[in-house]
């Protein structure tokens, strides 16, 4: 058998096992805990704290609108289900693009404003020696600790969200941009200047491209981040997204409301984070790795 | 400094003087740590003429030829091209450089290397396909106009350096140690293709290497570096007939003439650096 097939095996095994231990874990603990096994079962597997696969799932179905309030499936009655996606209390839908979107904003202006400011202190060391104790100070700040003076000073609403999000993507996406512009060959830069280059060609030609990689290598990160942003955000005050939808489930004990929503955020950073890494492989071509990659 | 500029210079004698360099010295460090690396050096280059700087490793040849380049300040003495005084940081746009390093943008395909320099200056994209067709065919480059230089041979990389500072049609070419990382064979392919390319446009051209072979090959003329502080020690001409065949020309007995007698001067050095 070749080690492929063992690994997908071996990753569908874990997760039937994974689901199903989830699933009928806790209902192993009476009899077990009868031959004095019980503690074979740990006690986070109880449904009370963890929920069940089953459950989740109905919830699922009802929070995403697809078993409607009014009774019938989603299929069977757009507008029922329209109804309900945009009812005036959400449905996961809806709480799941206000997050999606203040994400994207976040990441955004986080990443343009990181890399704009990254080339810019990258180019001048003057200006580099003036902001370099600020960055530091503000950097060494724990984000999330701003977070309820954001929240005062931009309100409940998305600008707040977005504002978290940006604070955490900027200094990643920053300090990358600023060390990809600081280690650019020098002579890559004379060759340029000896072609007829000025320094904003220079800049756009030669520094731009070679920080790309130091860029790229942040994007990852910075999107984890925007996502951490916004949730944590709408933790400490929002009128929607999934982190309302988590903090809620916590005040009245919805576990499975809560895993809905976790599982959501799973599945949202994958898919961004596997979009970044398509984008990259076609920008960065011209690398070592990412050519060999290609022709695999 | 013996016999400065007395041999070369009679078959371009008349011709314009491009580079006129004046008691030229550098010095490294600064305090009490002062290294001399180039010590009062003198030498005039006329239009045309194909010069080889030619000296021990550490002998201040590529020093020379990065401050006539402007790409670092001298210490003393007057560096002029064309009239003009050398300031370090400008660019002269009559002179192009090719580095000892390979500095192709890893980022651009060959065709896009080779017309950095015409796409900078804003010339039309089909005048610019065409200029870049015909470098590509003159590298013998056929056939990789779309490939990143990732998956190219060091002396295919060389050659995209070199096809890159001569779209520009410089008229000064300042030359560092450019194939001193290339394996014999390639060498002798990319002093073919030099060759050509120079003997059609006869730019004036100062090539720093520290072999006596590839001097004697390509150059009008040799001049002969004595070992670190970086003195002139003689000026040679080297008068074999052009076109000039890279393979053939090691053949004839004239070469082997010039040959032994730079190389005696040369080894004089050698054994100076290893006694240091």
């Amino acid at each position: 058998m070749s080690t492929n097939s063992i690994v997908h095996i071996g990753r569908w095994g874990l997760l039937a096992f994974m689901l199903a231990t989830w699933q009928w874990g806790w209902n192993l603990k009476a009899p077990l805990g009868q031959i004095g096994l019980g503690w074979l079962v740990p006690t986070v597997l109880d449904p009370y704290f963890v929920s069940k696969p089953t459950l989740i799932w109905n919830r699922f179905l009802e929070l995403g609108c697809l078993a409607l309030p009014r009774g019938g499936w989603a299929w069977n009655d757009p507008q029922g289900f329209l109804g309900c996606v945009w009812s005036p209390k959400g449905s996961l839908w809806s709480h799941t693009l206000a997050t999606l979107r203040n994400t994207f904003w976040g990441f955004l202006v986080g990443v343009s404003s990181g890399v704009a400011v990254g080339l810019l202190l990258g180019r001048s060391e003057t200006l580099a020696r003036i902001f370099e104790p600020y960055i530091v100070a503000f950097n060494s700040l724990p984000r999330v600790a701003l977070v309820p003076l954001i929240i005062i000073m931009f309100g409940l609403g998305d600008v707040s969200k977005v504002v978290t999000a940006l604070t955490l993507v900027f200094f990643v996406v920053f300090f990358n941009t600023f060390e990809g512009t600081r280690s650019v060959d020098r002579d890559l830069v004379n060759a340029a200047r000896f072609l007829g280059a000025s320094d904003w060609q220079v800049t756009w030609t030669v520094y731009v491209p070679s920080a790309l990689a130091w860029v790229f290598a942040s994007l990852s990160p910075a999107i984890s981040f925007a996502l951490i942003g916004v949730i944590v955000g709408e933790f400490i005050g929002s009128e929607r997204g999934l982190g309302k939808i988590i903090i809620e489930a916590e005040a009245q004990l919805q576990i499975a409301d809560m895993m809905v929503a976790l599982i959501v955020l799973m599945v949202i950073g994958v898919a961004l984070v596997l979009v970044f890494r398509a984008i990259e492989r076609r920008l960065l071509r011209w690398q070592r790795h990412h050519a060999e990659r290609a022709q695999n | 400094m013996a016999n400065e500029g007395a041999s070369g210079s009679e078959a371009s004698a008349g011709r314009a003087l491009r580079i006129e360099v004046r008691n030229l010295s550098k010095t490294f460090g600064s305090g009490g740590g002062n290294v001399p690396a180039v010590d009062r050096v003198s030498f005039d280059l006329r239009q045309g003429e194909f010069v080889a700087l030619l000296g021990p490793s550490g002998c201040g040849k590529s020093t020379i030829l990065n401050m006539i380049a402007g790409l670092i300040p001298h210490s003393g003495g007057d560096i002029r091209v064309d009239g003009t005084a050398v300031e370090a940081g400008r660019v002269m746009p009559q002179v192009g450089y090719v580095f000892q390093r390979d500095t192709v943008f890893a980022w651009r395909t060959v065709a896009r290397n080779i017309g950095y320099g015409l796409e900078i200056k804003g010339v039309p994209k089909v005048e610019r396909e065409a200029r870049v067709a015909r470098m590509i065919a003159q590298a013998r480059l056929k056939g990789f106009e779309n490939a990143f230089p990732l998956t190219l041979s060091g002396g295919m990389r060389q050659r995209v350096s070199l096809m890159r500072a001569l779209i520009m049609e410089p008229q000064i070419l300042l030359m560092d140690e450019p194939f001193g990382a290339l394996d014999t064979h390639t060498k002798l392919e990319m002093h073919q293709i030099l060759l050509e390319m120079w003997e059609r446009e006869r730019q004036t051209v100062v090539f720093v290497t520290h072999d006596l072979s590839e001097a004697l090959t390509l150059a009008d003329r040799i001049i002969l570096l004595s070992a670190r502080p970086g003195r002139i020690k003689e000026d040679f001409a080297v008068p074999f007939p052009r076109p000039r065949d890279a393979i053939k020309l090691r053949e004839t007995a004239a070469y082997g003439e010039l040959f032994a007698k730079v190389w005696h001067s040369l080894g004089e050095e050698f054994a100076a650096t290893k006694a240091e």
